[in-house]
């Protein structure tokens, strides 16, 4: 009884950490109707930013608090002034929701930059002696988070509800068209509610600190923590959010202290599925009629690149030239890195499928690459099943996973995958590193066999290389055919204009479902290979950081194109290995790149360089027969 | 006789406090080119909206071809024969004008993807013939200069005539056209209307809404004159033109 009583309040705590990230969600989504996935980042911004002023400078802990805290909120306000604001009047929602992504990615890159990837604890503000209240244990630390959390959500509830500057950012949420012609300034309570965001999101971190250990990519356990915690009780509502964070915390903990600390992660993901299912606006909401004749996405930045006929023909044909040279030409050093890019691409293909045709943002393609790659590993290495049925295997599986998933989500609009495949691809990680007697655990799957079929080996990296590029073709080919008929057209309504796309027949829900399906089956695949190629497999090869990189390779290649990506698939492999003194940076990069490309250039590298080269768009006169 | 091609039967529809659409009857003859006019905040799209099932109505039902269309999804309502348009001109940005039209033809691809996927002969001549009656549409509509552009680049009226068209492409039995001539110039407007007679020409029955008169009394041959959520009068044009209910929706009441 008394341990119950322990860990539920364990739980309180946790949970009112993720409700304060919750309420930045929520704040920042109520301003600009757009989801910010670096929320959680910035927690662990603060948390670093106290450990160094408290512990490696000696300062005193409330000196170092409120430095840490300032540390923080000017890093939200540079970092909302020079990218979140601008961006917002210019990008769909699904791009900022990419925008953030890669905010995040850079955040972790930067943390990782500064302070190194070894974990860090700070002391409790008041000491490690736990007080006694009728018979049961409390950390003092938990006075400290519950009171901080407390007095964020009075704060927030006071600015909004009973100030002029709330009634302000209430009034962008409402309708910033109107708002602006009223004479608010849009773009500064923008600014405001994310730097706000950052600030409760580093006071939160800070306090919960003492309480954990962090290092520089715990800030995503807090983003998808915050987010399903907001989703859970209902995206903009204040109370709701508080509420979903203490749900998900003592949920969470009860299933680490009685269950396994493995399915923590997958607590999250049942509770989130669970709401969908039941009440899809979240506990807390009352269920609105949205409009259902205005548009989804107003903007859409894609420039429109068609090759065709004789010139697609001869450009293709190059292409598989290229591909069938390539051996002779680059040094053989260097071959092995581009049978990793080749099998990496054929992940970021389906996710182009999913995210470039079907407008459909998954963070968690990884997640179907670890599927598919521990899968067809275990099976070979454990079982001796030949490589080919592992990979079905793998696949099938996948496709298992990828079914589950959309059933829930496919009916509804939102960003409701992006959040279901990033809590899928985080319970992948911890099964992945906890299954230690399966997986191999940390240290991952070793003596994986080369991939043969019957008597052809695969071993060595011009034959890997081979197969991985007939592959590629084959797939190209076979997508290209599909996306030029019927079903890419279908696909391409639906990114756009649900309702203009139902308007027309289209079943929406059984396109996105194929979509995401194509997409978890290449990833699958592409692990797979992965694993078969370097004959070992570790949870940090296909975890949630090779997510968020593949859609950073993806943007920064080219959406919508399907060999675009490749470019960024190349580019993020091969620097790398090239400048290995360079691979601390490697994250922050892909961040930077990431949102670069989303601000700048639309249509990613292949989009820039077609539009300069090949098919300048074509004019209403110039196109005339 | 037959049942109509479309008929609504005492529809509802509040939003809040305010009655948008409340117990409007009316019913659309098969082959008939109907007009559905009425002032700003009438509820003719509100009722456009109920009838493809945008909305679920409050009260009342809609019958196509004598079938109730309770139950049904929009993209249900759709592969019925029934498609509508929009009122702001939704194409498809990112895709060219032949695309969209071709998109509009979803519902009559009948190779499977797999079959696209492997480049199949079939596949790839259901291809082909789509490609020709969507340039037969563009040509139609005198659009064919743009097929190739990004449709998001076309001039405003372009892109309504196209979104008419990708509609058209769908070879609906009724199609429900929501002010189609807003935004487009005299050109465009004469291009509208000879495109409006040539598809009731073709047997399909057309509904539209529309606010501009000459338009609607060109070529409509019922009129169904809605006001404060509510039908205020029915007929050919000559008889609505004479009607003082609907001179007192257009004009107000005259001080007694």
């Amino acid at each position: 009884m008394e341990q119950a009583i322990q860990t539920v309040i364990g739980g309180l705590l946790q949970g009112s950490v993720f409700g304060v990230v919750a309420l930045g969600f929520s704040l920042v989504f109520r301003v600009t109707g757009a989801i910010n996935l670096s929320q959680g980042a910035f927690c662990i911004v603060g948390a670093l930013a106290m450990y160094s002023f408290e512990v490696s400078l000696g300062w005193p802990a409330w000196i170092a608090a409120a430095a840490a805290v300032a540390v923080t909120a000017a890093a939200g306000a540079a970092i909302g002034a020079a990218t979140f604001v601008p961006a917002l009047s210019r990008l769909p929602v699904s791009s900022m929701l990419i925008l953030t992504a890669g905010l995040l990615t850079t955040l972790e890159g930067l943390s990782l930059v500064v302070w190194g990837s070894q974990p860090y604890a700070l002391p409790p503000f008041s000491g490690e002696a736990p007080v006694t209240v009728l018979g049961v244990r409390l950390p003092t630390q938990g006075f400290w988070i519950v009171g901080a959390a407390a007095a964020i959500i009075a704060g927030v509830w006071f600015l909004l509800m009973r100030t002029a500057l709330g009634r302000g950012l209430r009034a962008c949420a409402e309708n910033p068209t109107a708002a602006r012609l009223m004479g608010i300034d849009v773009p500064r309570m923008t600014l405001f509610s994310f730097t706000l965001a950052a600030l409760i999101a580093g006071v939160g971190g800070i306090v919960v600190a003492p309480i954990l250990s962090f290092q520089f990519d715990t800030g995503r356990l807090f983003t998808i923590s915050g987010f399903s915690a907001v989703a859970i009780g209902g995206l903009g509502s204040l109370a709701g959010s508080v509420a979903g964070g203490e749900l998900l915390g003592v949920a969470e903990q009860l299933a680490a202290g009685y269950v396994s600390s493995l399915f923590a992660n997958g607590i999250a993901l049942a509770l989130l599925i669970l709401t969908l299912l039941v009440r899809p606006s979240g506990l807390f909401t009352a269920r609105r009629t949205r409009r259902e004749d205005v548009r989804d996405e107003h903007r859409i930045y894609h420039p429109v690149v068609r090759l065709r006929g004789r010139r697609a023909v001869v450009f293709g044909l190059g292409a598989v030239a290229v591909l069938a040279l390539l051996p002779w030409i680059v040094p053989a050093g260097l071959m092995s890195s581009i049978v990793i890019t080749g099998i990496l691409f054929i992940g970021v293909l389906g996710l182009d499928v999913l995210m470039g045709y079907c407008g459909q943002v998954s963070l968690g393609q990884a997640g179907f690459m670890a599927v598919g790659g521990y899968t067809a590993a275990i099976l070979a290495t454990n079982y001796g099943w030949p490589p080919l049925a592992g990979i079905a295997a793998g696949i099938a599986l996948s496709l298992a996973c990828a079914v589950a998933l959309s059933l829930v989500t496919m009916r509804l609009r939102g960003h409701y995958l992006a959040l279901a495949t990033l809590a899928f691809g985080l319970l992948v990680d911890s099964l992945t590193v906890g299954m230690t007697e399966t997986t191999g655990g940390p240290s991952g799957l070793v003596g994986v066999p080369s991939f043969a079929v019957g008597p052809l080996d695969f071993g060595s990296p011009v034959a890997m290389y081979y197969l991985v590029a007939a592959l590629i073709v084959v797939l190209v080919l076979a997508l290209l055919g599909g996306i030029r008929s019927g079903f890419g057209r279908a696909l391409q309504a639906v990114r756009t204009d649900q309702t203009a796309a139902a308007a027309l027949g289209i079943d929406v829900p059984r396109y996105k479902m194929a979509a995401f399906a194509i997409s978890a089956a290449l990833a699958s695949l592409s692990g797979s290979l992965y694993a078969f190629y370097f004959h070992f497999l570790s949870p940090e090869m296909v975890g949630t950081a090779r997510s968020l990189e593949m859609i950073a390779m993806l943007v920064v290649g080219g959406e919508g194109t399907l060999v675009g990506s490749l470019f960024g698939v190349a580019l993020l492999t091969l620097l790398p290995t090239i400048f290995q003194p360079l691979a601390l940076y490697k994250t922050l990069a892909e961040g930077l790149l990431l949102v670069l490309a989303v601000r700048y250039l639309p249509g990613g590298i292949f989009g820039a360089l077609a539009q300069r080269f090949l098919n300048p768009p074509a004019r209403a006169a110039g196109s005339a027969p | 006789m037959s049942a109509p091609a479309l008929e609504a039967v005492g529809l509802a529809k509040s939003f809040g406090g305010v009655r948008a659409v409340d117990d409007v009857s009316f019913s659309v003859p098969e082959g008939s080119l109907t007009a559905l006019i009425g002032p700003n905040g009438a509820g003719k799209t509100t009722l456009f909206n109920l009838v493809t099932r945008l909305y679920e109505p409050d009260a009342g039902e809609v019958r196509f071809r004598g079938r109730p269309l309770a139950g049904l999804s929009p993209a249900g309502i759709a592969s019925l024969g029934l498609v509508r348009t929009f009122q702001s001109a939704r194409i498809f940005p990112g895709m060219t004008a032949l695309e969209n039209v071709l998109a509009g033809a979803h519902l009559h691809v009948r190779a499977p993807a797999w079959r696209q996927m492997l480049w199949l002969p079939a596949a790839r001549r259901e291809q082909r013939e789509l490609v020709r009656s969507a340039d037969a549409l563009l040509d139609l509509a005198g659009l064919l200069p743009f097929r190739d552009a990004a449709a998001t680049d076309l001039p405003m009226g372009a892109q309504k005539l196209l979104e008419v068209i990708r509609a058209l492409m769908a070879r609906p039995r009724v199609v429900l056209l929501d002010e189609p001539a807003a935004g487009l110039n005299d050109a465009e407007t004469a291009e509208l209307a000879s495109l409006l007679r040539a598809v009731r020409s073709s047997g399909v029955t057309v509904v539209v809404v529309e606010h501009n008169m000459s338009l609607v009394m060109g070529v409509a041959d019922r009129v169904i004159v809605v006001d404060l959520g509510a039908v205020v009068a029915s007929g050919t044009p000559a008889e609505i033109q004479g009607n003082p209910r609907v001179i007192e929706a257009y004009v107000g009441r005259e001080a007694a």
